[in-house]
Formats: C-alpha cells, sequence, structure tokens
C-alpha cells in the first residue's frame, strides 16, 4: 500500500523532472548554428525554467516596486472577499427563493437573463463604476460565485425531504425550527458541492478583473499584461506559476472544510 | 371499555379529479380506544397508509372526518401524537444522540434533562457505543432504532406506525417487535401500527383492522385474544396464534383472490 503510494509519487515526480529538462533543453537547440535568435523551440514565446526561475527570485527582491508577493497577496484577498460574500449572499438568496415558490417564479426571468451574461463582457462596466482598486474585483468574483452558489442552494432548498419535514413538525418543530434544523442542513449539502467549483471561478473573475485593472490594485493579473506589454514570456510564467499554487492550496483548503462540515455523508466516512 | 382516543367516522380519499379521480379509501368508520394496539393490515395500494396519514394531518379527508381526543383533526397534528415512518427518516447530518435528542430540543427541554431521557433511550434500544456514529454508518435495523426511539423520548401518548419495520429483515424485525412490545407495556401509548404483514400484526396488535382492496373498505375488525406479555418467538408455535392467523388470512386471501381474477 505504502510502496504503492510511494511509487505513484516517484512516476509524479520523474514526469515533473522530465518536462523541465526537455523545456530547458529543447529550447537551447539552436536551428542554423551561430545565427543568433533562431531556436527549433522559441524561448522567447515560452521562456525556459531557468530563467523563470532567475525572473522569480529577481520579482521577489526589492528591486521593484511590487514584488510578486504583493501581487499574489492582492489577488488572493480579492479572491477570497468575492468568494466568501458571494457564498453568503448566494446561500441566502437560494435558501429564501427555495422556499417561496412566488418570489422564486417572479424573480425567474431577471436571474436567468443576468447569469446567461457573460461575466467578462461586464468587467470594463465593473471596474468604471467601482474602480482600479480591490473593490471591482471583488465585485466580479462575487457577480459569478453568487449565481454558482445560488444556483445549487436553492435546488438543495427545493428538494428537502417532505418527510423530513414531515417528521420534525411531528416531534414538535415550529416553522422557524424547521427552517433551522432541516431546510438549512440539507440545503448546505448542496451549497458545498458548489464550493470547489466556486473558489476556482472566483480565481478567474479576479485575474480578469485585474487585465485592465491597473497598478492600483495590481495583482498577478497585472503582472501578466503588463508582461504581454514588455514581451516578457518570463515574467508571465512566474505569475501563472503562482496562480497555479494558490488555485491548488485553495481548492485543498476547500476540500478540507468540506469533509469536515460534511463528515456525516457516506462518502466521507473512514470505518 | 377505555374512552375512545382516535374515532374516524366514513372516512373517505379520492385523489385527482374527474376521469383520472381514484378512491383510495372509501367510507371507512373504527375507533381506537385509549391505549389500545390497533393494526391496520391489508393487500398493497389497499389505502391503509392514506388512513394513517389522514389521522397524522399530512392529509386532508375527502369525505367524513376524524376526530382526536373529541377534537376534530386539522392541517396540523396535535403535540400528543407521534409518528414513525416507513422510510428512513433519521436526519444523517445528526448523530444517533442529536436525532434522538430532536423532539425534546424542539420543546425547549433543559438540556441536563435531554441528556439524560437521551441516555436512557439509547440504553432501552440496544444502541450504546453507537452514540456519536452517524446513521450513514449504521444498518437499516439500528437507523429504524433510532426513528423509533426520536418519536418515543417525546412520550407521544398517540403513536402512529406507518409499515416502520416494513424494510427489515425477519430477524431483526422480531427483535424490534419485542422491543416495541416491551416499551408499549411499559409506557401505555396508544398505537396505530399499518402493515401488509398479517404475522406482525398478530404479534403486536389488541384488534386488527382488516382492509379490502381499492377503496379500501373494512373488510372485518378483528380481535387478538392471544394473552399478554406476548413472547414474539414462542408465540409463533402456538396453537392460538396459528388459529387466529388462519381466521384473519381467509378473509385477506379472498381479497387476493379477486384481484386475480
Amino acid at each position: 500500500m505504502n510502496g504503492g503510494r510511494l511509487g505513484v509519487w516517484a512516476w509524479r515526480i520523474g514526469i515533473l523532472v522530465a518536462f523541465l529538462g526537455a523545456w530547458e533543453y529543447l529550447t537551447g537547440i539552436k536551428a542554423i548554428s551561430k545565427t543568433p535568435g533562431l531556436y527549433w523551440i522559441d524561448p522567447f514565446f515560452i521562456s525556459r525554467p531557468s530563467v523563470i526561475a532567475q525572473r522569480f527570485a529577481y520579482l521577489t527582491s526589492d528591486k521593484v516596486r511590487l514584488t510578486i508577493w504583493q501581487m499574489a497577496l492582492s489577488t488572493i484577498q480579492s479572491t477570497l472577499w468575492g468568494f466568501l460574500v458571494g457564498i453568503t449572499t448566494g446561500f441566502l438568496a437560494g435558501l429564501v427563493l427555495g422556499r417561496y415558490e412566488r418570489p422564486a417564479r417572479i424573480l425567474d426571468p431577471f436571474i436567468v437573463a443576468f447569469n446567461s451574461l457573460p461575466r467578462i463582457a461586464l468587467v470594463p462596466l465593473i471596474t468604471m463604476i467601482f474602480g482600479f482598486g480591490l473593490l471591482a474585483k471583488i465585485v466580479l468574483a462575487w457577480s459569478i460565485v453568487f449565481f454558482i452558489v445560488f444556483f445549487n442552494t436553492f435546488q438543495g432548498a427545493r428538494s428537502v425531504d417532505a418527510d423530513l419535514i414531515h417528521s420534525a413538525r411531528f416531534l414538535g418543530a415550529s416553522e422557524r425550527q424547521i427552517m433551522t434544523s432541516v431546510v438549512v442542513p440539507s440545503a448546505l449539502a448542496w451549497t458545498f458541492a458548489s464550493l470547489t467549483p466556486s473558489i476556482s471561478f472566483a480565481l478567474i473573475g479576479v485575474v480578469v478583473g485585474e487585465f485592465i485593472g491597473g497598478e492600483s490594485g495590481g495583482g498577478l493579473g497585472y503582472l501578466i499584461i503588463q508582461s504581454l506589454g514588455t514581451l516578457n514570456a518570463a515574467d508571465m510564467m512566474v505569475a501563472l506559476f503562482v496562480l497555479g499554487v494558490i488555485g491548488i492550496v485553495m481548492a485543498l483548503g476547500i476540500k478540507q472544510v468540506e469533509a469536515r462540515l460534511l463528515r456525516w455523508r457516506p462518502e466521507y466516512q473512514k470505518r | 371499555m377505555a374512552r375512545v382516543r382516535i374515532a374516524v367516522r366514513d372516512l373517505s380519499k379520492t385523489f385527482g379529479a374527474g376521469p383520472r379521480e381514484v378512491a383510495a379509501v372509501s367510507r371507512v368508520s373504527f375507533d381506537v380506544h385509549d391505549k389500545e394496539f390497533v393494526a391496520i393490515v391489508g393487500p398493497s395500494g389497499c389505502g391503509k397508509s392514506t388512513i394513517l396519514n389522514m389521522i397524522g394531518s399530512l392529509l386532508m379527508p375527502s369525505g367524513g372526518e376524524i376526530l382526536v381526543d373529541g377534537e376534530r383533526v386539522g392541517p396540523r397534528a396535535g403535540r400528543q401524537v407521534g409518528y414513525v415512518f416507513q422510510k428512513d427518516t433519521v436526519f444523517p447530518w445528526r448523530t444517533v444522540e442529536q436525532n434522538i435528542a430532536l423532539g425534546l430540543q424542539y420543546r425547549g427541554v433543559a438540556p441536563a434533562e435531554i441528556r439524560a431521557r437521551v441516555g436512557e433511550a439509547v440504553a432501552l434500544a440496544g444502541l450504546q457505543g453507537f452514540e456519536d456514529a452517524f446513521p450513514a454508518t449504521l444498518s437499516g435495523g439500528m437507523r429504524q432504532r433510532v426513528a423509533l426511539m426520536r418519536s418515543l423520548v417525546v412520550n407521544p401518548e398517540i403513536l402512529l406506525m406507518d409499515e416502520p419495520f416494513g424494510a427489515l429483515d425477519t430477524h431483526t424485525k422480531l427483535n424490534l417487535h419485542a422491543e416495541l412490545l416491551g416499551i408499549w407495556g411499559a409506557r401505555q401509548q396508544t398505537v396505530v401500527f399499518v402493515t401488509h404483514d398479517l404475522s406482525e400484526a398478530i404479534t403486536l396488535a389488541d384488534r386488527i383492522v382488516v382492509m379490502t382492496r381499492r377503496p379500501g373498505r373494512i373488510k372485518l375488525v378483528y380481535e387478538v385474544k392471544l394473552p399478554r406479555p406476548r413472547d414474539v418467538i414462542a408465540l409463533r408455535e402456538s396453537a392460538e396464534y396459528l388459529r387466529e392467523y388462519g381466521e384473519i388470512w381467509h378473509a385477506l386471501g379472498e381479497e387476493f383472490q379477486e384481484r386475480a381474477s
């Protein structure tokens, strides 16, 4: 068992090393000897691991105005705020509309219409309204997360097992107690299922917002778009690498929270 | 004779409307006395669960009425009524202990008393060691024990049970029969128990209401004369049990035959 896991990790590391090695090696072969600038695989477009590492070191040093850590922090902050506000508002709205049929029917076309709008198209408008700081990115992330969580919770609140509500009523529950002890926990199971996609989409929203957001709310998206301006593939790669790490850490964090809160579910029962 | 707790008067229920209308229950009348254990037996689809649902205010009658303690049942069941569903209605996100505590929490009972009463119920149902287990880790029989204890811990005077052991294997079922009879003997609730299992009805009940096929009418009301306390295992080999079983089976058998023709 343990040996099997070790083998899996050996493979993973092997693939990574082979990939980085091939990247480094192939981008070093000249197409025509001694002619500068002509490569089989041109590092101008995809850079090289060694160069990326150097740029990473440079971007973390105090020689730059905005270090990569500051940019990462900015991106993380916007993402987490957008995510938190998105899940709270999405959950509450989903719960209320899931339990009250009439307002849900009335609002349905508006919700569908707004949700079908590609959120990316809103970026300039949101930036115009909320400025170039963090707020615009948070609003953008919220506008995506809200709907994901909303639709899931809405479905969850609607599909609460009627017999669970009946049995609560027979045990003497008031309408408020039914809400807190039956409807909310049932709906939460659905809400949690939407958290992992939500955090990824929040990150997407924030990065896109940063593309046009300028330096004041400058996150990793800002670094990427700056690097496009200077045709600097290495810096883009640094930003992508850091974004990847942020994405993985956030997704793992959510998984932990989910496993804790949904520990009653069969798939989380370890025995 | 003890006072009448549940009076079912000329009760009818139809589902749907117009040409698709289906009569599920037709003009059923019977009484359930205080501290009596009444079973309703009949072929599937005879409306026996529908009757129980109407007593428990889960469905409104189409005709006739039901009186509980002399009062016509409204859209909400009274607090003296408990209900055990056939389906698993244990809350999956609550542990065994938290499930049994539900009714007491709803009623605002003090935490110390909740702990004491839940502990007692856990012991009574033989669930020690599983207090903190989530339902997903329990067998069907244990989950139904939790559901039963959850209903009993609030001491309902009237207990409505809708095929509560229907999904369980025979062995588990017999154990639960013994436990139910023990609890009922000690607490003396009024019980209405719906089942399609005739031997279950004879083992448990004082009286058995035998239903016809749809639309459900009362075929006969049978008085079970077996002495109490009953031993659920030994009972099955006694001559009285077999005689009673034969008599009711004969009446029920006609119902199954009619369907076949």
